[in-house]
């Protein structure tokens, strides 16, 4: 494991990579990670998101071209309405959009972590699901005879966590809202985590061994304006005036004003 | 007493509630939380909440937010496992009460939540996304609905996309959706069809067939909804969602966005003194 400064750790993802970010919609999101690529003179294109769910850090991606697919079961601000950017692009299909639901992301990191090539499930048979992902096959029980759908295996170049703290084995204390971070970093080439805090040692509790993470970045305030509990809360206004200025077609300008330094500053008294 | 209509959604899904039961709950559905915890709060005090949030179980509640909604699963949860792990080991077995909002649904409760429009590569309206639906609605027996704004733009001839299964032919486990509560009036299906069972206050029948884009069965005994109690709304306005968390889901456009604000900035004046109060 290496500590690495933010600016450090953002050159690690290239153009064409997959990458898994972690935490849920607007709940513990690598937002600061999010900003450094943005701030990168050569932003990598042509990403694949793996998310769980997917909301304002990746929009921001999508806003700045640099997503050539999206795969997530959920693209959206939850109470904040629909994302702004994605659902533009994906409404003049300017964005490959990769159907998943909990079930075939859930199998197919337990896939790759089991080292198979699938897990089959009962779960979308009838629905239109198939039609829309036809690189999705079925296979026969061999023991009843039902059909059910092979979930290929999943796995990403690399995963970006957000934690609360992380000592100097690289070991991450998270928080109880673990959405699909434990399964990303098993099933990533690379994994960086940013953390509110690093110390010596965080004890027994632990919920990302030390043992797969090769990058530990230093971020306070790293997931605003989305949530770190129990340190701070979603950031309401900021996500709503991202919401309004992209709305407004001012992506750019938000952008502008995110990647500004008084932002940042701002970002920290809150 | 007067009510207002995101009142009687609530009230409606909290009698849809049994002592007891688990009760998932979803992401950014406010109307389905505020009625899950009026139950927990009168005729179901042993239900169980399975959050979205933290994926786990938890008991308790307190009032609901927009920027601290994580206080309320992540405060009170006892168990709390990840998505992978609830989505395929736990759920399938506990089968919690889960309520809908899909974005389109026809008479046989085939529903949609991937895009409105018949081309999939450039649709009129990309939505967010399907969930866990795909994989719950075809095994289901008892799937529940919501829609806070009824009208034919949700209530279809056919879906566009069918991302969650009604009575279709195709379906070889589970029945179909039982239940459903517009803001007009509540639902079930008979023999398959939606069937109007009870219209809102001030709702007609002939109303709710016209913003309807398809012919409702109409129950026997159609008769209007229960109005909630003086109690529930007590409970309601004073302690479950002073702030108002639920309308947001029956607004639209700059009224729900002048709501959002508000509500934001007295959230944040809440948030504000109770942690002064805790370090001082």
């Amino acid at each position: 494991m290496t500590v690495l400064s933010m600016q450090e750790a953002a050159q690690l993802v290239q153009s064409g990579m997959t990458v898994g970010l972690g935490g849920m919609t607007l709940y513990r999101r690598p937002v600061a990670f999010i900003r450094e690529l943005l701030r990168r003179p050569d932003r990598p294109t042509n990403l694949t998101l793996l998310n769980f769910t997917s909301s304002y850090e990746t929009d921001l991606l999508v806003g700045a071209g640099m997503v050539g697919t999206s795969r997530t079961c959920y693209f959206g601000m939850e109470a904040f309405g629909l994302a702004p950017m994605f659902t533009e692009a994906g409404n003049r299909g300017e964005i490959t959009i990769i159907e998943e639901t909990e079930m075939s992301i859930a199998l197919g990191l337990r896939a790759t972590m089991s080292g198979v090539g699938f897990l089959p499930a009962f779960a979308w048979l009838g629905t239109d699901m198939l039609k829309l992902r036809p690189d999705i096959k079925t296979i026969e029980d061999p023991y009843s005879g039902e059909t059910l759908v092979a979930f290929p295996a999943l796995k990403c170049d690399a995963a970006v966590i957000h934690g609360l703290r992380a000592d100097r084995r690289g070991n991450v204390l998270l928080n109880q809202h673990f959405a699909i971070d434990r399964e990303l970093v098993l099933v990533a080439d690379t994994v960086i985590v940013t953390v509110e805090d690093i110390v010596d040692d965080i004890g027994p509790h632990v919920h990302i061994p030390g043992v797969v993470v090769d990058v530990v970045v230093h971020a306070p305030q790293g997931a605003y304006p989305t949530s770190c509990y129990p340190l701070y809360p979603i950031s309401g206004e900021e996500i709503l005036d991202y919401v309004d200025t992209c709305q407004a077609g001012d992506f750019e300008k938000y952008v502008a004003r995110m990647l500004s330094d008084e932002w940042y500053s701002a970002a920290r008294v809150e | 007493m007067d009510f207002s209509i995101d009142e009687q959604m609530v009230v409606c899904i909290s009698r849809q509630v049994e002592d007891g039961e688990i009760l998932a709950q979803g992401i950014a559905t406010p109307l389905v939380m505020a009625g899950y915890i009026l139950a927990v709060a009168t005729h179901a005090p042993n239900a169980v909440f399975a959050s979205a949030i933290g994926q786990g179980l938890c008991y308790g509640w307190g009032p609901l937010g927009v920027a601290t909604i994580e206080n309320i699963a992540l405060g009170n949860a006892v168990l709390t496992m990840g998505f992978v792990t609830i989505a395929v080991d736990v759920l399938p077995i506990i089968r919690p009460k889960e309520f809908f909002r899909p974005a389109q649904i026809d008479a046989a409760g085939n529903f949609n939540n991937i895009a409105i429009g018949k081309d999939y590569q450039k649709p009129r309206l990309r939505l967010p996304g399907t969930g866990g639906i795909p994989d719950v609605s075809i095994k289901s027996n008892d799937t529940c609905f919501y829609v806070p704004r009824h009208s034919r733009v949700t209530f279809v001839e056919k879906v566009d996309f069918l991302s969650g299964m009604g009575y279709h032919p195709a379906r070889t486990r589970g029945s179909g959706p039982i239940y459903l509560v517009t803001d007009l009036g509540q639902f079930d299906w008979h023999e398959g069809q939606m069937r109007l069972t009870s219209y809102h206050r001030g709702v007609t029948v002939e109303h709710i067939q016209k913003k309807t884009g398809f012919e409702l069965l109409i129950a026997d005994d159609v008769h209007e909804t229960q109005p909630p109690a003086a109690a529930e709304l007590r409970l309601l306005r004073e302690e479950i969602d002073p702030l108002g968390v639920r309308t947001l889901e029956t607004l639209s456009g700059s009224a729900r966005r002048d709501l959002l604000r508000d509500i934001l900035r007295r959230e944040a004046a809440a948030y504000k003194s109770v942690s002064s109060s805790r370090r001082g």
